[in-house]
């Protein structure tokens, strides 16, 4: 048995996912990610929210939290809060994260809870038929948008970094060896961190699309994908259509969220109630002197 | 003044009662007339050691403590009807995935923004039926001070021993006003401890009629699956139509077999009353002097006062409708108690509502009035 | 077997012909019950040693075949693309770093 496997729950096995869907290889790559860390299944937690990706948790052999859609974050939040010494993975989709979850997201960023996102984006609401994300790329075809998309798309990185998130990534499903280091260094990062993930909806994206199979999508992908250090030297016409990949930006001198709570607020509430219960017992002793 | 006697202002009186009967977790959204709660705690829980933070809105509030829940901590939030309005989806998520959890939802005139600064009593119907689906629910109603104390402790013993959220319901008026009140020792409490810490096997919903799930919370060395959707014995999703239907009777009856438990009511100059006035909250602190006006005019009145208004006390009140034949349902909305006294009271039972929603609560005199005329 | 299938084969057999046997024999492990025949595997096999064929035990008809098992390598690329855990290499015998979670 391959070390990577005892984070698995096969008894839920074969996946609901369609033939050649990168959700399949981006659980894979977060289980070796695990593995390779040796971590103990009982300290992770996997959290989810709707959607395809949100079925993710469903097969990994730790604590796991399938909850409603958006708001993932929010009770990731909660549990790092209360156990700050264990792991907290989320796994978010295009909806989840940047529509509906949009402003949890850039809350989580800000306060730099020490949550692990991973965000797959395929540019669609596969779950429920093919409709139009905010990931959707301009021009495209889906079933809420039969004339063609109209909305520019988030550059998810930017806005993340803009929110002060203290890591950011990004990963294709074509590369998954990178993709599980990445993971891995995101996993290691002790703060907020981001890796979003480009996968293919070749089902409900790709075939309005003329890309009707996993390998056609994955080419496309692969035609807009480059790494960080080529993005920085191309125009600002070549930019447009590209997705730079590899670490984009990373500050390990944030402080995690709970952390400051526990080392500053906490003392700090503490000082200030032994201060207060001092300055009493003084004016007690006071007043007994008075009275005597 | 005695060593426990102290003025407090209603919200406050709330916030201590959740501290002393163990509350380590906290997460709210300000809204008018709840933020004093969370002001109070935003103090206290960190000189305590425990958790305290203010989400980006109520959904987050409700979802940070749901997430802390089932990492183990006793977690509450504090609201007011919009943000409770906000909280129904994942209200829904803690019945369904039968998750321990105390909301405070201080009423004001509504409905959307309403009358921030004024009471009303126009959120019963919603607290019972507000998230979608089958649902129970237990919803506490204090109405004087030292209630305001025992009924949230109950609410923390109520939401461990049955794993559902329960919700304490009070109004703006009460919230604000500062009464005196005596806090009871830590010792003289009753805490429910109960809560198990080891499981035989992952089925942690298998179980029988009445019963409750048989879950750890997380980190427990159980690699425990938690859902919203609906979901078999293992907690894993499923739509099996034998196994849905069980799990809904499941949730349901394990709140509806022990009722007498969980309702609670007082009762003033009942024992040969033949008006029954039906009465919660801010309403009952009006009705209580005017059925002892109404006795020393003669009148034999008498006040059931609802400590737990869902599930409703039918049962307890139909005793009484065998004897009695007038209610006066008083509540300050347009008519929802009214409804479910409909419902409740056989039709040889006469029955009458006194109603307001303009934000002015009722005084005892215009509540003898109704008590008159009857 | 769709076109898109018949094209991944045919890319299979052109990358095979252009190469020789590997040195070292390696094992591949198939689950067929787990395979949906999506052709991730096939496609990313630099040696061709993959291809896909018509098999009813798998959910949609079609799963991997191995055609050339003295062609592989050991790179281990099929099984880390493969969303379904449904490809191991050298499963048995694990070669440096598969099973102790150092590398992978």
């Amino acid at each position: 048995m391959r070390h990577y496997e005892r984070y698995i729950r096969y008894r839920t096995f074969p996946t609901p996912w369609c033939p050649g869907c990168g959700d399949g290889v981006v659980l894979k790559s977060i289980a070796m990610a695990f593995s390779d860390l040796e971590l103990d299944p009982n300290d992770i937690v996997v959290v989810a929210g709707i959607g395809c990706s949100g079925r993710m948790p469903t097969f990994f052999n730790t604590n796991t939290l399938h909850t409603t859609h958006g708001r993932a974050l929010t009770f990731a939040t909660g549990i790092k809060l209360a156990r700050p010494d264990k792991m907290v993975v989320v796994i978010s989709g295009d909806g989840d994260a940047t529509a509906i979850g949009g402003n949890h997201l850039i809350h989580a960023a800000r306060r730099n809870i020490g949550i692990n996102l991973v965000l797959i984006n395929n540019g669609v609401y596969g779950m429920t038929g093919g409709q139009v994300s905010p990931l959707t790329p301009q021009k495209f075809v889906t079933e809420t948008t039969p004339y063609g998309n109209i909305e520019p798309k988030f550059d998810i990185a930017n806005l993340l970094i803009a929110s002060k998130a203290s890591f950011v990534a990004r990963e294709t499903v074509n590369r998954p060896v990178q993709l599980k280091e990445v993971i891995k260094k995101s996993f290691q990062h002790r703060g907020f961190s981001v890796v979003e993930v480009i996968s293919n909806c070749h089902i409900n994206l790709g075939r309005r699309n003329r890309m009707k199979d996993p390998i056609a999508m994955t080419k496309w992908i692969e035609g807009r994908t480059v790494s960080k250090a080529q993005y920085e030297k191309m125009t600002e016409e070549e930019r447009r259509h590209k997705y730079p990949t590899g670490i984009l930006s990373e500050d390990t001198n944030r402080l995690e969220y709970s952390d400051l709570y526990y080392k500053h607020i906490v003392p700090a509430a503490q000082a200030a109630a032994e201060a207060a219960a001092k300055k009493q017992a003084e004016r007690n002793n006071a007043r007994k002197k008075e009275k005597s | 003044m005695g060593k426990r006697r102290k003025v407090l202002q209603g919200n406050i009186i709330v916030a201590r009662a959740a501290i002393d009967a163990g509350c380590n977790f906290f997460a709210g959204y300000p809204i008018t007339p709840s933020s004093e709660i969370a002001q109070y705690m935003s103090r206290e829980m960190p000189k305590l050691g425990r958790d305290f933070i203010q989400m980006e809105d109520e959904i987050a509030s409700l979802g940070a403590c749901i997430g802390a829940s089932l990492a183990g901590r006793k977690v509450m939030t504090a609201t007011s009807g919009p943000g409770f309005s906000l909280m129904q989806e994942h209200l829904g998520m803690g019945v369904m995935a039968e998750i321990p959890l105390v909301i405070v939802n201080v009423m004001r005139g509504g409905p959307s923004t309403g009358l921030p600064t004024k009471p009303s009593q126009a959120d019963v119907m919603q607290t019972r039926w507000g998230t979608h689906g089958d649902h129970p629910i237990i919803v506490l109603t204090p109405a004087f001070a030292s209630e305001l104390y025992s009924e949230t402790v109950r609410a923390f013993n109520l939401s461990e021993r049955f794993w559902n959220p329960v919700i304490v319901l009070y109004d703006e008026v009460m919230a604000k006003a500062h009464e005196d009140i005596e806090i009871p020792y830590k010792k003289d409490l009753y805490i429910y401890k109960e809560k198990i810490h080891k499981i035989k096997d992952l089925d942690i919903y298998d179980r029988e009629i009445g019963e409750n799930p048989h879950r750890v919370d997380f980190f427990k060395g159980y690699p425990i699956h938690i859902d919203g959707l609906e979901h078999d014995k293992h907690g894993w999703p499923t739509s099996e139509p034998k196994t849905v239907q069980k799990q809904q009777t499941l949730r349901m009856q394990k709140i509806y077999h022990y009722l007498d438990d969980i309702i609670q009511y007082k009762e003033y100059y009942m024992e040969d009353a033949e008006i029954l006035l039906f009465a919660f909250g801010v309403s009952a602190r009006a009705a209580l002097p005017a059925v002892e006006m109404a006795r020393e005019m003669g009148i034999r009145a008498g006040l059931f006062q609802p400590l737990t208004l869902w599930p409703f006390p039918k049962n307890a009140l139909r005793q009484r409708f065998s004897r009695i034949k007038k209610v006066l349902t008083v509540e300050l909305n347009m008519g929802q108690v009214r409804y479910e006294m409909e419902r409740v009271a056989a039709d040889d039972v006469e029955k009458r509502a006194l109603l307001r929603a303009n934000g002015i609560p009722f005084t005892p005199g215009e509540i003898l009035e109704q008590i008159k005329e009857f | 077997m769709e076109k898109f299938e018949k094209e991944l084969n045919q890319a299979a057999r052109e990358r095979r012909e252009k190469r020789k046997p590997a040195p070292k024999q390696n094992d591949l492990t198939v689950v067929s019950v787990y395979c949906k025949g999506c052709g991730l595997c096939v496609d990313i096999c630099p040696t061709g040693t993959l291809e896909l064929e018509d098999n009813m035990v798998s959910k949609f008809g079609v799963s991997v075949n191995v055609v050339a098992p003295d062609y592989c390598i050991g790179c281990r690329m099929c099984e880390r693309r493969c969303p379904d855990f449904a490809i191991f290499v050298n499963y048995e015998k694990p070669t440096r770093g598969q099973d102790n979670g150092k590398t992978s």
